[in-house]
């Protein structure tokens, strides 16, 4: 029977190619949208992501993580002494203004961490030597951000927020959510960059002791005053949340991915219909002769998930061909295997409501229009 | 054919058969009093002018369109006491169906079409591909099996028609003009066939035809006119 659908489908090659083609554009907006979603939400999430804390201390009522509330060393210290923390350590997330070469003035992040951090260090280092971090006014810089910072080489020197920087390290692949280059430094550093007050910082990390249990810790931390605190997964999608709902981008990732799906709906229905119009005298002549329904409904249906295979497998290596021109732009598209399975999903299921209109006309047929010429 | 005696019963019977199209003023009594016995072995041929209700009349009999008075028995079954759902599996079984459009999948090659056929009817149909090579043979189509409908005649394409509806082996071949689209020496050819399928099995084949050179191959010919069969009767005695 597949065979058969197969082929009544391949006989206008045109309408499956325009069929396929209709399905595989759908497959790609929704595999590079979501996937484009995805690729943001990590990154809005990729400095609590590449983190080793157990537990992230901010200040109360802080919602959003590039833009938060300074903390306090007093409350730094509660933190260290709350029983189950077995390391403590301060982190400054600000932005400020780095001098270019040209004179201009570019906002970046900076994330000042404690000498010998251990629980928020820069990751993918491919040039310089991080240990030197503590030496004043050190910094790291991202090689995905040369192009705005003009920054090349470890040793050149600027200045952030008026204050001396130098490069000490090069990262590679620290992309920054908010658009502004991520510059690693120590915590004095940071402070002298982002204007912040000694004994200031953004955040404190928690690395718990062994067998802690970490919602009795959490517990125990929201108890010092002004004071939330988040095991990091929760920290993680708190941020995401944040960025996907108050910024609106998930729903309009979501929408266009949508569209894409309408997109595929209407053309692969409208070809599909047309196809079963113009074979009506044939379905009601074997319907005439007893064709059962469901074997009816079957030729019909694997028409449409022909469509969606060949369309899936076309749409999926556009998708593909996309992110790696994405990349480039230093976009980046998750195209995770979740991603492609749902997709998948969706197609078929795309495929079959557009085989509906279809289905629905052939069952209405009636077998004795056959003998009407 | 031996001509049907009275001692054999009916493969189909319809009595007192009435069709009214529509209602109210544009009611149409597209038939009206109809009654008609198919024989095993009987070769029927039914004629007369365009619009007097030939193609409505096989419809019924065919169970593919419900009469609005009489009543039909196919076999020992009276189809007025059937429901709806019993209806295709006993038409099915029962009929096949020849056009004069011959209504074939342009994609789909000769074995192919009376295959898909015979799949559709019966999931479970063992070898259909088998099946329909044999029907492609005893309609003379044998090496002409993997060819496309586009590449075959106007006969060859009924040929495969015939075959599709030979499909299960049902004991009534229906055809309403199947012979219309093709040229004289051609739907000559194709009554033949019709004609030597009727004499095997005991299967009966009743055709629908506007031209009356096709009479010769028929064992009865019935004439239809404004609705009322006219006249039903013998070829020989009617030729007399
Ligand atoms: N579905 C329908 N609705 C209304 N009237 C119909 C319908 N089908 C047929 N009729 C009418 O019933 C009458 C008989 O039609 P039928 O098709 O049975 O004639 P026919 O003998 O097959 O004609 P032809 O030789 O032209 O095919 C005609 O007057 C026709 O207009
Ligand atoms: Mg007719």
């Amino acid at each position: 029977m597949w065979t058969l659908a197969k082929k009544i489908l391949l006989h206008d090659r045109i309408k499956f190619a325009v069929a396929s083609a209709g399905v595989s554009i759908s497959v790609m907006l929704v595999l590079v949208q979501i996937g484009l979603y995805f690729g943001f939400m990590r990154t809005a999430s990729t400095l609590i992501d590449h983190a080793r804390a157990d537990v992230w201390v901010t200040k109360a009522a802080s919602e959003n993580f590039d833009f938060s509330t300074p903390l306090d060393d007093r409350t730094y210290y509660r933190v260290a002494s709350t029983p189950g923390v077995a390391r403590a350590e301060r982190m400054i997330l600000a932005f400020a203004q780095l001098k270019l070469d040209s004179g201009a003035d570019l906002g970046v992040q900076v994330i000042g961490i404690e000498p010998h951090a251990r629980l928020m260090a820069p990751w993918n280092v491919i040039d310089g030597d991080v240990s030197r971090l503590g030496e004043p006014g050190a910094i790291t810089v991202d090689a995905s951000e040369w192009d705005k910072l003009h920054l090349k080489d470890v040793g050149h020197r600027t200045e952030i927020g008026g204050v001396r920087a130098r490069v000490a390290a090069v990262t590679e692949g620290i992309r920054s959510f908010t658009t502004s280059p991520l510059v690693f430094t120590d915590l004095i550093s940071a402070r002298a960059f982002t204007r912040l007050p000694d004994e200031a910082e953004n955040y404190v990390l928690v690395e718990l002791a062994p067998g802690a249990d970490p919602a009795r810790v959490v517990a125990a931390l929201r108890r010092i005053p002004h004071v939330d605190a988040y095991v990091a997964d929760e920290m993680s999608a708190r941020t995401q949340e944040y960025w996907s709902s108050r910024t609106g981008v998930g729903a309009g990732f979501f929408m266009t991915a949508i569209l894409g799906i309408i997109v595929g709906l209407v053309v692969v229905g409208q070809i599909l219909y047309n196809g079963t119009l113009q074979h009506l005298r044939e379905y009601g002549t074997l319907k005439a002769m007893g064709a059962r329904n469901s074997a009816v409904v079957r030729v019909i249906l694997y028409q449409a998930l022909i469509s969606a295979v060949v369309g899936f497998l076309l749409g999926g290596g556009l998708a593909v061909g996309a992110r790696a021109a994405m990349a480039g732009a230093n976009l980046s598209v998750a195209l995770t295997p979740g991603l492609f399975v749902a997709t998948a999903i969706v197609t078929a299921v795309m495929c079959t409501l557009a085989s509906l209109l279809s289905i629905i006309k052939v069952l209405r047929l009636d077998p004795a229009s056959v003998f009407k010429v | 054919m031996i001509p049907a005696t009275s001692s054999t019963p009916p493969l189909a019977e319809l009595r007192g058969i009435g069709k009214t199209y529509g209602t109210g003023e544009h009611a149409v009594d597209a038939l009206v009093g109809a009654d008609l016995a198919i024989y095993p072995g009987e070769d029927m041929i039914i004629e007369g002018p365009s619009g007097s209700g030939k193609t409505t009349l096989i419809s019924i009999l065919g169970l593919l369109l419900r009469a609005t008075t009489g009543s039909i028995r196919i076999g020992d079954r009276e189809v007025g006491q059937l429901g709806e759902r019993d209806l295709p599996a006993l038409r099915a079984k029962t009929f096949g169906f020849v056009f004069q459009g011959f209504n074939l999948f342009p994609a789909l090659t000769a074995l192919e079409n009376v295959a898909l056929a015979i799949r559709m009817k019966d999931g479970k149909a063992k070898d259909p591909e088998g099946q329909a090579r044999a029907l492609l043979e005893r309609v003379g189509l044998g090496p002409r099996a993997h060819h496309l409908p586009a590449d075959m005649s106007g006969g060859q394409k009924q040929r495969v028609a015939i075959a599709r509806a030979l499909g299960g082996d049902p004991p009534i071949l229906v055809g309403d003009e199947p012979t219309a689209a093709l040229d004289t020496k051609t739907a000559l050819s194709v009554m033949e066939l019709l004609r030597g399928l009727a004499s095997e099995h005991g299967r009966a084949v009743v055709v629908v035809t506007h031209d009356p050179r096709l009479e010769r191959f028929a064992d009865r010919v019935v004439r239809v006119e404004d609705g009322r069969i006219e006249s039903n009767l013998p070829r020989l005695a009617q030729a007399s």
